[in-house]
């Protein structure tokens, strides 16, 4: 399948399964299965030179709290970044086979794959996941974000269980603690006297560590800034240089100035 | 007919014959590595002979375009999937070689009923540090071998033996920068065709008295005719060069230098466009 660059056919040929589901699982419309790893806020920002996207840390399994330095914004090449919303298992085979797919396509075609090339192949894992994602077993909200060099501008996209993408304007959200911070950032954006896709790196780092930590206040399966143990969230930076990630110190400075202090 | 032992002995005696005409308009190709890096240098009509197979790989060639496109796609495939099944520390280039495409450019060299690839690959495999770069050279019988510092192609294995020579007196990997390192490179290539279109020369003239005579291949050539048939080698060529960049941000360190940068750290080609 080389001739048509596409890694994922390729994988398929040797027998290799995505789906992960089991007809045990969700078989009486209900879910019947143990709980799962999952839980999350994830968030994508256009600001001044690109888009900011950031995550908690934090994997929970039910009432458990499973891991707090999970790494939910994932790089996929140099341009674009998956943030996961949902369970992991999937959601990092997810991004390590499309991370695959535009390196093989890349490399085999000898030109890179195309902005809109890139968030038609999630769609398509997130199709292929679908029966999964109905039994409960593998259920993936991604938000994808980019740099689109072709139109010289970032770009943010959210998506439903099923694959369908929607372009956010100007920010997109996903995962338990998103409805907290959704409406917020719709106020920010429209009455704080600046849009978000104006203000500087710093402001819109300020402005998501603020939103994560009310998403952490509302919403027990996200991590939140724990101080005491130094764990901040993700937050990486994509510009026309490519993705960047914001270094903890920074994130640790700023947060002691702008946001532990009104807290 | 060539169920007879003697026979097929025969075959694949003139497919050998044949195959080495193949390469005689051939473009030789040089890869050394350097402090940074390694890179990979040959000329092209427009279709490339250097690709990019992993992270740390990069493979050329030299032969028919087509043949190297179907094997390019084979070692795609398998370091792809090795590296997703796998981890991209395990996809190496002893393994794509030895056990990927030896086994199947010897078996298409010996199926005599079929046709053989006509191809020579050349593998580098960038490590860590320059004392761990690979190399690794697939004749189109399937002969494999594997260097450190630098390998080349070249028509015949005199011309690789010529080149190899050469570019061992004149660079030192551990030491070298890109800048010191391109030069030689290019006059190693330069050295290869010079040494390619005067084994060309002999052979019409000798095959008109019937006589080959082996001393008539000469392996010694002096600087002057060696940047001379680079500017005119250059004419009609376009210089292909690539470099696996140990320093490169992110997992992919292969990266194509462009017309603008080669001329930009050749000063000697801006001569030959003058």
């Amino acid at each position: 399948m080389a001739f048509q660059g596409d890694f994922f056919q390729l994988l398929k040929e040797q027998g290799y399964q995505f789906e992960l589901t089991s007809p045990k699982f969700g078989e009486n419309g209900h879910a019947s299965h143990p709980p799962l790893t999952q839980g999350t806020t994830v968030l994508a920002v256009k600001y001044r030179d690109g888009v900011l996207v950031a995550g908690d840390r934090r994997a929970t399994a039910g009432n458990m709290v499973m891991y707090d330095r999970t790494d939910k914004v994932l790089e996929i090449d140099r341009y674009c970044v998956m943030a996961i919303a949902g369970v992991p298992a999937t959601a990092f085979e997810m991004a390590r086979v499309l991370e695959h797919s535009f390196k093989y396509y890349r490399r085999s075609q000898l030109q890179d794959l195309s902005f809109e090339g890139k968030l038609r192949a999630l769609s398509k894992l997130l199709k292929e996941n679908a029966p999964a994602a109905l039994a409960g077993t593998g259920a993936v909200v991604p938000v994808f974000a980019g740099y689109d060099l072709q139109q010289g501008c970032g770009k943010v996209y959210f998506h439903d269980i099923l694959g369908a993408e929607f372009e956010g304007v100007d920010h997109a959200v996903s995962g338990s603690g998103s409805p907290t911070i959704r409406g917020i950032l719709h106020y920010i954006n429209r009455w704080s006297g600046q849009p978000l896709a104006r203000l500087p790196e710093e402001e819109a780092t300020i402005i998501i560590l603020r939103l994560l930590t009310s998403a952490a206040e509302f919403d027990s399966a996200t991590g939140g800034v724990n101080v005491e143990a130094n764990l901040y969230p993700t937050v990486k930076r994509i510009t026309e240089k490519g993705v960047e990630t914001i270094p903890a110190d920074h994130l640790k400075t700023l947060y002691a100035s702008k946001v532990a202090q009104y807290v | 007919m060539y169920d007879e032992p003697y026979r097929w002995v025969e075959a694949v005696g003139n497919r050998r014959q044949y195959l080495d005409d193949q390469f005689r308009q051939g473009s030789p190709l040089v890869a050394v590595s350097y402090v940074d890096g390694i890179v990979l240098l040959t000329t092209s009509h427009g279709t490339p002979k250097l690709y990019e197979i992993y992270d740390r790989i990069a493979l050329g060639g030299m032969g028919h375009p087509a043949d190297l496109e179907k094997l390019r796609f084979a070692i795609l495939d398998m370091a792809h999937t090795e590296g997703f099944q796998r981890s991209p520390g395990d996809v190496t280039g002893a393994r794509l070689i030895k056990y990927g495409l030896a086994p199947a450019i010897k078996q298409a060299f010996e199926e005599i009923y079929k046709a053989p690839y006509i191809t020579k690959l050349l593998l580098a495999e960038l490590g860590n540090l320059p004392n761990q770069d690979r190399f690794f050279t697939i004749d189109y019988d399937g002969t494999f071998e594997e260097h450190d510092d630098m390998a080349v192609l070249g028509a015949a294995s005199h011309i690789e033996d010529t080149m190899r020579a050469y570019l061992k007196t004149h660079v030192t990997p551990s030491a070298a920068t890109l800048q010191a390192v391109l030069e030689v490179a290019v006059r190693t290539w330069a050295l290869g065709a010079l040494s390619q279109s005067h084994d060309n020369e002999q052979s019409e003239s000798s095959s008109s008295d019937s006589k080959e005579t082996e001393s008539n291949k000469k392996d010694s050539f002096s600087e002057e005719q060696i940047l001379e048939h680079l500017q005119t080698g250059l004419k009609e060529k376009t210089l292909e060069c690539v470099v696996l960049d140990r320093q490169a941000p992110g997992s992919s360190k292969y990266r194509t230098i462009n017309q603008q940068e080669i001329l930009s750290l050749l000063p000697l080609l801006n001569k030959t466009t003058n």
